[in-house]
């Protein structure tokens, strides 16, 4: 009981400060801060002001108003940030009507994530409840699909999805054609698969030529009724906007590769399972990555049992930038809180506990453009943090508060909610 | 010519075939019940080959013999054989005779159509009823032993044709689609114009083999396990038909049995008379069709794939014959280097073994015949794929065995075919001697029971040689050498060298003027015999002059010296490939961990800085100073965890071509046990996680599934040494979404039962099934009971035989399913059973487990109001918990699950990775043996470089059983060894990779069957999981075991 009475409050506070009434300042004391940018500050202090970080260190000066909070023993982070998800998307993946995550068509660019995600899913606020604050809402490809939509990045608190959105635009996805098929099918499915590439690619080069050919017409003023999927490509056109590539094989990643720099685009590399492989390629194009999942197993038998573990390494130790993300399908939506877990399996197989936090966090704000607002513990970036129990790395620690943009947020979920019912059952109680 | 008037009345097409046959004395060999037509054909019918360098059988030569052929008959052979008055004599002229081949797995003879139905297997039928054949059949499809190819088979000229031109005399036509295919006839390939003329047995075997559907569909079997099923209960339902008439025929108003032509038709296959030939289609298959013939006690043959090599000791230890396809792999696409990283060390090597592997098998001393089967372009690769065996070191007398006695045997036709010892039909050919060896050398004729066939223009002899000239209307040389190869002679006279060609019997010669007294060349057009020809010279100016040639017969050809073998490419590991062991892991007498963190899971607890003693397998002790025997392995354990072994309640891992049995709703007959893959590469991946036990359950596809296997993760043994022997034996039943059918689409709403109303009262109604079912079978003496394999399984669980694991989730199908329990008295584990946290009061009292996931939800329905908590909050009910993967890649972190239950519930850690340790082996009632480290339990343990319930641990080394199944270390190694092999072979396969690029012929591309089309349309959509049965060994592991699709889990 004490728990939902405690959630109220928090719900009611988290209502208020939404509603734009400044919050007081919060220091929050006694934490060893992981800064991400430049290191730990053992037992130090955080001042949250106007939404912001307004100071941090060993001691900071809070104003008299400050409501103090003793996090001794704790650990703030910045919030982490999930760059490949579809959470808001999908509800119940299984189920056709609770999926949006894919549009018909095999270039779609005028869809944007941000439109379709669901401000009431009950799957946000679980990956909220694990430190995940952040989120890069892809558009999937469907079955013909090549040309995506644009991405959002998004946080878990506001009423609308508009007041969620913290940077739409964020990226045109293209998801690479593949003729990857198990070597134990018959050739009538490489074939195929081979004929639906070829299509996929054929639809992907048209799509940028009458996109540059709309370009030239509209920079000479003869277009009169816009076309909307054209419109949506010329900020990447331009490389105003990036592309996110999801490419996985070595095939698909060089092959991605050397169509971006044909087209002079900005890529992201997503997935990118064997970008290790390419690992000088993209240092010297100074392609970051957004690697996918460790939790996933290698492609090839004969590929070391720890082989994606380590890929994080050594992408790393070659000097390509990389953020750590989940798959981004429907299942994995369900599974997002765990993105401090999958990047601890890179950290123990030679990135480092520290590289591994970087990748969920500073890393992934630098590749989308937002590291000036969000993914470190600096003065003057939004407040957007938490405080967990322990390593947020290890499974047995429990992120304890969230606060976004300054403001803190409620932690019971669906799962807090359902657990609270049932012990009141054991207890003896009636069915609420 | 009698002969040529017969002909005529022949049709045109048989006319231009028959011209190339030369009807030499031996006409028909049988007494014909055909009213003749025309003119008897009274040919008399004893021939002599003379001269020959007679290979009587296999190591049994004589050079310069004699072979009497009499009435299609060997009549003798030998040096000393009389020439009786009136034999027509052939002179071999110092040729070889072998006896003819033997083939005993050919398509020869059968109708187009039937084989094209063969592959039209439906893959994806949804809901559709099997049409019920004509006739008093087997109730399923692919069940039809009475086929007797004998009466379906129509000689076919052209095959036969191309069939006696490679040296085949007989063939066994085998039926190509089914499970039981039905009946072979053995049949000579001599030109017929009735099947009469040239069966030489029919129902010479009976031909099985593991077909199956492609689940989901109605149609039964859709997986491997289900047509071994099938396979086991026909041959006992056969055997109890036969039993059951005997006994109705003591018994005067018995009742009559069920009438069934295919069951009436196995009597000889379960009566131990007929052979029966197992078509495998991997090296996982001998091991299947072994185990059924053991059981059944059948006359077995197997017929191979190609990889008999990485199991021969298996095979020569059954001492069955194999019959081994001479068709080897082409090299895989290796030109494109990011391309390449697709294809496994494993397909790569057996690229450069494949062609060892009937020596593999001659030199272990397996008997195997070869079958041409499965060559593309028979007459263009037949002899160069035998002599790439025996260039790879066959030895040539064990490849001409296995071309003639071997195939024989295994036919049980050794008194008629194989040899040519008296009394065996007359089937041979007359070749050069080094027909195994060179790429030149020719089959000039092969006869098939005395009726002789010219191969192109065999019959010209063969020049070369010392000849001597005489010479009328000129002054030529008067000797003559003709040397070189036969496609391009050379002639030397004097100091001349001109070309010589041949002709049908004709010589051509192209002496340059001078050599005749004049200018230009000349060409000379001779009439080749034996040891004489008679050429004309048609000089410039219209006249002409005449050469006569004699030459000394040529001595008896005898081959070239065999090319010494080659040494075999390398060590043969298994599995084959990568991380594949030559030898099981040492198992030392003792071996102590000291100064570890010990996690013993049992009444110790945990204890920092203590020692571990290992011997003969078990623990002996876990304490602080243990003495150890003198010489028992120390290691160093500072720093270290070590835990029990982790052990997966919810594996589907080494599980091959199909986890679901998803087509009847109760399936309790199919067996995971039969279908285990041990070459699947997440056993070694699971061992690096620390996963050293688990439970490989059968889908959920259907309300009462599949019975399981318990493994240990021994890699590097075969399948039955994965077996957890003395385990107690489970069995997976399922409940809501997936047995419902509910996530199949709109053509899957008729099976029954469609709602969770339905699932108790169909599992209930088996359980009294298989209740009456017992008692029936109790009852003594009387009428033989048929023993129904899908009851007695389900008779097993109500005789607390066997352990129910029931996939669940929502409370009120666990709560129901707790009622039938409760019924039957029957103590299940609820497996997953996400909702098991709003009844854990039931399951407590009922004294169930559960086997659940730390932390999945919301991908289904079904799941919605899954949470994290469930495990602990049971756990807090008195259940015993566990957590389990459902996955491949899951299963090589369990530690990291269990500590989910120290975040979600506060359990201690000790209580956590009790989840996948103690408790999983106690719900499998194995925890007087695994799951924790006590005195007496298998020593199978982790050793951790952390904490094992952090997120950064991980297994440096697994241990089972006492023996060391990995390590980090040697994995380094070994890895480095898999890169360099990569490089080699790649380097080794490039040339021949890039001239076939170079030849690439789109054109030739096998139009694909309608099964085919089916999964490349399956894959295209994204339903892997319906691809199961597709999946070979020595794969990568694709996801087909578990969801991308939401229906397994």
């Amino acid at each position: 009981m004490k728990r939902s009475i405690l959630a109220l409050a928090l719900a009611a506070l988290a209502a208020s400060a939404t509603a734009a009434t400044p919050a007081a300042p919060v220091l929050l004391h006694g934490a060893d801060l992981h800064t991400v940018s430049h290191g730990v500050i053992a037992g130090g202090e955080l001042l949250i002001a106007d939404g912001r970080i307004a100071a941090l260190g060993a001691k900071v000066d809070a104003p008299a108003d400050a409501q103090r909070i003793d996090v001794s023993g704790k650990r703030i982070y910045p919030g982490l940030i999930a760059a490949n998800s579809v959470l808001g998307l999908t509800e119940v993946s299984a189920v056709r009507a609770t999926n949006d995550m894919a549009e018909a068509g095999a270039v779609t660019p005028e869809v944007r994530a941000e439109v379709a995600v669901n401000p009431d899913t009950e799957l946000w606020p679980v990956a909220r409840a694990n430190g995940v604050t952040g989120a890069l809402i892809l558009p999937r490809a469907g079955r013909d699909g090549v040309i995506a939509g644009r991405a959002a990045l998004m946080q878990p608190d506001g009423w609308t999805a508009e007041q969620m959105t913290v940077k739409s635009a964020a990226g045109l996805v293209v998801a690479w054609p593949s003729d990857r098929v198990p070597e134990w099918l018959p050739q009538a499915a490489r074939d195929r698969a081979k004929e639906a590439q070829q299509k996929k690619r054929d639809a992907l080069a048209k799509a940028f030529a009458d996109a540059r050919a709309y370009a030239v017409a509209k920079a000479a003023g003869t277009v009169r009724v816009p076309d909307l999927r054209w419109e949506a490509m010329l900020p990447a056109l331009e490389r105003r906007e990036p592309v996110l590539l999801l490419a996985d094989s070595a095939v698909e990643i060089r092959d991605a590769l050397a169509f971006a720099e044909r087209e002079k685009l900005r890529p992201v590399i997503v997935g990118g399972g064997d970008a290790w492989r390419l690992a000088a390629t993209l240092k010297a194009q100074d392609v970051p990555v957004i690697l996918g999942s460790s939790h996933n197993l290698p492609k090839r038998r004969w590929e070391a049992y720890d082989s994606v573990f380590a890929a994080a390494g050594k992408l790393a130790a070659a000097g390509v930038r990389i953020a750590i993300a989940n798959d981004g399908d429907g299942m994995a939506a369900s599974f997002e809180r765990n993105l401090p877990y999958q990047a601890a399996s890179y950290a123990a197989f030679g990135l480092g506990e520290e590289g591994a936090l970087r990748a969920i966090t500073l890393a992934p704000a630098e590749i989308l453009g937002v590291a000036d607002r969000l993914g470190s513990l600096d003065v003057g970036k939004q407040a957007t943090l938490f405080v967990a129990s322990g390593d947020v790395l290890d499974a047995r620690n429990a992120v304890e508060r969230v606060w976004i943009d300054g403001r803190e947020v409620d932690l019971t979920t669906k799962h807090t909610r359902l657990y609270d019912k049932y012990q009141s059952k054991y207890r003896g109680e009636p069915k609420p | 010519m009698r002969t040529f008037q017969r002909m005529r009345a022949a049709s045109a097409r048989v006319l231009s075939i028959t011209v190339l046959t030369v009807m030499a004395s031996a006409g028909h060999a049988q007494v014909s019940t055909t009213p003749p037509a025309g003119i008897r054909d009274r040919t008399p019918r004893v021939v002599a080959i003379t001269h020959a360098r007679l290979v009587i059988k296999p190591g049994v030569v004589v050079d310069d013999g004699t072979l009497l052929v009499r009435d299609g008959l060997v009549a003798a052979a030998g040096a000393r054989v009389s020439v009786p008055a009136g034999a027509q004599v052939v002179d071999a002229g110092g040729r070889t005779v072998y006896p003819g081949f033997i083939d005993a797995q050919s398509r020869y003879a059968q109708p187009a159509e039937a084989s094209e139905a063969a592959a039209a297997a439906p893959a994806r039928r949804a809901a559709a009823v099997t049409p019920a054949p004509t006739g008093a059949r087997h109730w399923n499809r692919l069940v039809h032993p009475e086929t007797d190819l004998a009466e379906q088979l129509k000689p076919d000229a052209k095959s036969a044709g191309e069939l006696r031109r490679l040296g085949f005399t007989s063939v066994l036509s085998t039926p190509q689609s089914g499970i039981f295919r039905g009946q072979g006839a053995l049949v000579s390939t001599a030109d017929a114009e009735r099947l009469n003329e040239v069966l030489l047995a029919p129902r010479a075997a009976q031909q099985l083999a593991f077909e199956q559907g492609a689940w989901p569909s109605d149609e039964y079997p859709g997986s491997l396990m289900g047509a071994i099923a099938l396979i086991r209960q026909t041959l006992l339902d056969a055997r109890w038909q036969q039993e059951h008439a005997a006994w109705a025929a003591r018994h005067a108003g018995a009742e009559r049995g069920e009438a069934n032509l295919a069951l009436a038709a196995l009597a000889p296959v379960v009566g131990n008379q007929q052979p029966v030939i197992f078509a495998t289609s991997d090296e996982l298959d001998y091991a299947r069709a072994l185990a059924i013939a053991r059981e059944f006690k059948l006359r077995l043959a197997l017929a191979g794939n190609g990889h008999e090599y990485r199991r021969v000791a298996e095979l020569k230890a059954a001492g069955v014959p194999v019959i081994v396809p001479l068709a080897t792999n082409e090299a895989p696409a290796v030109e494109d280097p990011d391309r390449a990283l697709d294809v496994s060390l494993a397909e790569l090597e057996h690229w450069e073994w494949a062609p060892y592997n009937a020596r593999v098998l001659a030199e272990a001393g397996v008997p195997f015949a070869l079958t041409a089967a499965g060559l593309k372009k028979l007459e263009e690769q037949f002899w160069p794929a035998l002599r790439k065996a025996i260039a790879a070191g066959l030895d040539e007398t064990a490849a001409l065995a296995a071309l003639t006695v071997q195939p024989a045997a295994l036919l049980g036709v050794s008194d008629r075919l194989g040899t040519l010892e008296p009394g065996r039909q007359a089937q041979f050919l007359i070749a050069d001697a080094d027909l195994f060896r060179s790429d030149t050398a020719r089959i000039h004729e092969t006869w098939v029971d005395g009726k002789r066939y010219v191969i192109g223009n065999a019959a010209t002899p063969d020049p070369r040689g010392h000849w001597t000239l005489s010479w009328s209307g000129l002054n030529g040389p008067a000797a003559l050498d003709i040397s070189g190869e036969l496609a391009s002679l050379n002639a030397k006279a004097g100091n001349a060298t001109f070309p010589v060609t041949l002709g049908e019997q004709q010589m051509l010669l192209y002496p340059p003027g001078e050599l005749v007294g004049g200018k230009d060349r000349v060409a000379i057009v001779a009439t080749l015999e034996a040891d004489r020809f008679s050429g004309r010279v048609a000089l410039p100016g219209g006249a002409e002059a005449r050469v006569v040639g004699t030459r000394e017969r040529a001595a008896t050809r005898t081959a070239a010296a065999a090319a010494p073998k080659p040494a075999l490419p390398g060590t043969l590991r298994y599995p084959a490939g990568e991380y594949g062991r030559a030898e099981p892991p040492a198992s030392p007498r003792a071996l102590v961990v000291r100064h570890a963190t010990v996690w013993t899971q049992g009444a110790q607890g945990r204890l920092d800085d203590a020692d571990m003693l290992v011997v003969d397998g078990r623990v002996r002790a876990v304490g602080r100073d243990l003495k150890a025997p003198t010489g028992a392995l120390e290691i160093d354990g500072r720093g270290k965890h070590v835990t029990p072994g982790l052990i997966d309640a919810h594996s589907h891992i080494a599980i091959a071509r199909g986890v679901n049995e998803g087509s009847h709703a109760v399936t309790s007959e199919v067996r995971i046990g039969d279908v285990l893959d041990p070459t699947d590469i997440s056993i070694y991946r699971q061992l690096a996680g620390g996963t050293t036990a688990a439970q490989l359950l059968h889908g959920s596809a259907n309300p009462i599934g599949g019975q399981s296997q318990i493994i240990k993760l021994r890699w590097g043994a075969d399948a039955d040494g994965l077996r957890l022997a003395g385990a107690t034996p489970t069995i997976k039943f399922a409940l809501g979404e997936n047995v419902k059918q509910a996530n199949w689409g709109e053509s899957f709403t008729t099976r029954y039962p469609q709602t969770r109303m339905g699932v108790p009262e169909l599992i209930t109604d088996s359980f009294l099934a298989a209740q009456d079912y017992a008692e029936r079978a109790k009852a003594k003496g009387g009428e033989p009971q048929r023993r129904d394999l899908r009851l007695e399984a389900l008779a097993e669980i109500l005789a607390g035989q066997r352990l129910v694991q029931i996939h669940s989730y929502r409370q009120d199908e666990i709560l129901a399913f707790a009622r039938v329990a409760e019924r039957f008295h029957i103590v299940p584990t609820f497996q997953h059973v996400l909702e098991g946290y709003k009844v854990a009061d039931v399951l407590a009292k009922l004294g169930a487990g559960a086997s659940t996931f730390s932390d999945w939800w919301a991908y289904k329905m079904e799941v919605v109001d899954a949470i994290p908590y469930n495990g602990a909050l049971m756990a807090r009910q008195g259940v015993v918990v566990s957590f389990n993967s459902d996955s491949d890649e899951l299963g090589r972190r369990l530690n990291v699950e269990a500590a989910k239950a120290v975040k979600y519930g506060g359990l201690s850690e000790t209580e956590a990775l009790d989840f996948v340790t103690r408790n999983p082996a106690r719900q499998l009632h194995l925890d007087q043996r695994i799951g924790s480290l006590e005195a007496g339990h298998d020593a199978d343990f982790v050793i951790w470089n952390a904490h094992p319930l952090s997120t950064l641990a991980y297994p440096e080394q697994t241990w089972i059983d006492g023996r060391k199944y990995f390590d980090r270390a040697d994995d380094a190694r070994e890895q480095a060894r898999i890169e360099a092999e990569r490089a080699r072979l790649i380097a080794k396969m490039l040339p021949e990779r890039v001239k076939a690029l170079a030849k690439a012929d789109k054109g030739t591309k096998d139009k694909p069957t309608p099964a085919e089309q089916a999964a490349a349309e399956l894959f295209e959509h994204g339903w892997h999981s319906r691809l199961a049965s597709w999946r070979t060994p020595y794969h990568n592991s694709e996801p087909v075991d578990v969801c991308t699709d939401e229906e397994i889990h």
